[in-house]
C-alpha cells in the first residue's frame, strides 16, 4: 500500500462522529447494493471517520482476496488456454493479492505469474536494454525478488526479455504488470500495460 | 443463519486468524486479536451475527463484521497504551513522533517529514535528530527496534517497493525531503477540496489501493466513468503540484 499517500489523505476529522454505519450497511456499500440518496449520507460519514472507513477498506480487501481464489483466469492467462487445458492444474496460491499458478503438466514444472511492476522489479529491469541475461548477478536480483514475492524459483539459467524496457515517468503513466512464464529454468519477460 | 454453525466452519476461523495477522505482527497481539474476535462472535448468545438481515451477502457481512471487531480490539489496545511521561514532557510533536514509530512503525525519518506536514514541529533535520535523543531512548514493546534508524530504512524501502502503480506515491518517492513535505501537503489540501465522491474515491484507490472497479461500486458509478474521474482528479493534482514548483525530477 502507498504509506505516504494513505497516511496522509486518510479520514482525520477529531473528533471522530460516533453514530458510526452499521455492520450490514457497511457491507452493502462493499457490495455496491445502497441507493443514491444512502451512499451520498455513508459517503460524507467515510470521509470523516477512521473507524468506518478501515473497516470498509478492509471488507474491499477481503472481497477481493476471496474474487482472486475464485478467478481460475487472467487475461493474460486466457491467451494460454489451450497449454493451461492440456495441463492439470495443481495448485493456485494467492500472494500477496496477486496471482500465481504453479502447475505441473507431469514434469516439467512451468511457473505462469503476472505481477504488479514494482519499483524492486523496474530496477532490474532498466539495468540495461539487453534482450537475454544470461546467469549472473542480474539474473540473481530477479530470483531473489521473485521469492520474495513468493513465487518458488529456485535457480535460472536464461533470462528472455520480449522487449527492452524503458521508464514510464508521468503522473499519468499507465499501470504496468509483469508478465511471467518459467520453464525448465528459463524465464521469458513481458511487459504489459493493465487496463486498470 | 445458524450462529453456532458459522463459528464452527474451518473457513470462518482461518478467516480471523488472516485477519488478525494482517493487523498485528506479533504473534501474541494476533493470538489476543483472534479470542477477541471469537469472543465478541459468541457475547450475548450471539447477538452481532443474530443481527444479520440478509441486506447484504452473507460473506461480506462477515467480512465487515470480523473486521470491525479487529479494528475496535486495535483500538481499545491502542487506547489503553501509554507515551512515557517522558516523551510527553517533550510537547505534542513528540507524542506524535512516538506514536509514529513506536506504534505504527515508521522511521525516526518519516516521522519528521509527518509532524513537519502536520506543522508540530517548524525545527530543521538536525535540530529535530538532537531533540529526538529522549524519545529513542524511551522504552517501546512494540516495537524493539525502536531505537535504531537503520532498520526502520529497511521497511520503508520495502514499503517503497509497493508504490509501482500508484502515481502519486510514486512522484513522493521521487522527490528530496524539502519538496516531498511540500508536494504532501499539496495532496492533503488538494484532495479535501474535491467532492465528497471524489475524496473517497481517491481515498481507496490511491490512498488504499483498491481497484477502480472494486471502488466505482462502492460510489455508486461504472468503472468507466470513475476511471475519466481518476484522470480528471490526478490532473487537477498535477495543476497544484506545478503551481507550487513541484515536478518529477
Ligand atoms: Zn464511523
Amino acid at each position: 500500500m502507498g504509506r505516504w499517500i494513505n497516511k496522509i489523505i486518510k479520514p482525520t476529522v477529531a473528533p471522530e462522529p460516533e453514530d458510526h454505519i452499521a455492520i450490514e450497511d457497511l457491507a452493502r456499500l462493499a457490495d455496491g447494493a445502497v441507493d443514491k440518496a444512502e451512499n451520498q449520507h455513508f459517503i460524507r460519514h467515510l470521509n470523516r471517520c477512521q473507524r468506518c472507513y478501515e473497516i470498509l477498506q478492509e471488507t474491499l480487501k477481503d472481497l477481493a482476496d476471496e474474487a482472486s481464489v475464485q478467478t481460475t483466469s487472467s487475461p493474460w492467462w486466457k491467451t494460454r488456454t489451450a497449454y493451461a487445458l492440456a495441463a492439470s492444474i495443481i495448485l493456485v496460491l494467492l500472494i500477496g493479492g496477486q496471482l500465481v499458478f504453479n502447475y505441473w503438466n507431469q514434469r516439467p514444472q512451468v511457473i505462469l505469474a503476472t505481477l504488479n511492476l514494482d519499483q524492486q522489479l523496474k530496477d532490474i529491469l532498466l539495468v540495461d536494454d539487453a534482450l537475454r541475461w544470461e546467469k549472473g548477478e542480474r539474473v540473481n536480483r530477479l530470483v531473489a525478488a521473485l521469492q520474495q514475492k513468493g513465487l518458488q524459483v529456485k535457480e535460472l539459467n536464461l533470462v528472455v526479455l520480449s522487449k527492452p524496457y524503458y521508464q514510464k515517468k508521468s503522473l499519468f503513466g499507465p499501470k504496468e504488470a509483469l508478465h511471467i512464464r518459467i520453464e525448465n529454468k528459463v524465464a521469458y519477460l513481458e511487459v504489459k500495460e493493465m487496463n486498470q | 443463519m445458524d450462529p453456532e454453525k458459522i463459528l464452527s466452519s474451518d473457513e470462518i476461523l482461518e478467516k480471523i486468524e488472516a485477519v488478525c495477522k494482517r493487523h498485528f505482527s506479533a504473534e501474541v497481539d494476533q493470538n489476543e486479536c483472534y479470542v477477541f474476535v471469537i469472543d465478541g462472535l459468541k457475547a450475548d448468545n450471539f447477538k452481532r451475527l443474530r443481527a444479520y438481515k440478509g441486506r447484504s451477502k452473507l460473506s461480506t457481512y462477515l467480512y465487515s463484521l470480523i473486521n470491525a471487531l479487529v479494528v475496535d480490539f486495535r483500538r481499545k489496545r491502542y487506547g489503553r497504551r501509554r507515551i512515557p511521561s517522558g516523551v510527553v514532557k517533550l510537547g505534542k510533536w513528540a507524542e506524535a513522533v512516538y506514536r509514529l514509530v513506536c506504534w505504527q512503525k515508521f522511521s525516526f525519518d518519516d516521522a519528521f517529514d509527518f509532524v513537519r506536514i502536520d506543522g508540530l514541529f517548524e525545527g530543521t533535520y538536525e535540530q529535530f535528530i538532537r531533540e529526538i535523543a529522549p524519545i529513542r531512548n524511551a522504552p517501546c514493546r512494540e516495537n524493539p527496534t525502536f531505537q535504531s534508524i537503520d532498520e526502520h530504512r529497511g521497511s520503508s524501502l520495502q514499503n517503497i517497493a509497493d508504490s509501482g502503480s500508484n502515481p502519486l506515491e510514486f512522484l513522493i518517492e521521487k522527490l528530496d525531503r524539502e519538496r516531498r513535505i511540500k508536494a504532501l501537503k499539496v495532496i492533503r489540501e488538494t484532495t479535501e477540496a474535491f467532492s465528497e465522491k471524489d475524496q473517497i474515491l481517491v481515498r481507496l484507490v490511491y490512498g488504499s489501493d483498491q481497484p477502480v472497479s472494486v471502488t466505482a461500486k462502492v460510489i455508486d458509478l461504472p468503472a468507466s466513468a470513475a476511471r475519466r474521474r481518476l484522470k480528471g482528479l490526478l490532473t487537477k493534482y498535477r495543476e497544484r503540484l506545478l503551481a507550487e514548483g513541484i515536478r518529477e525530477p
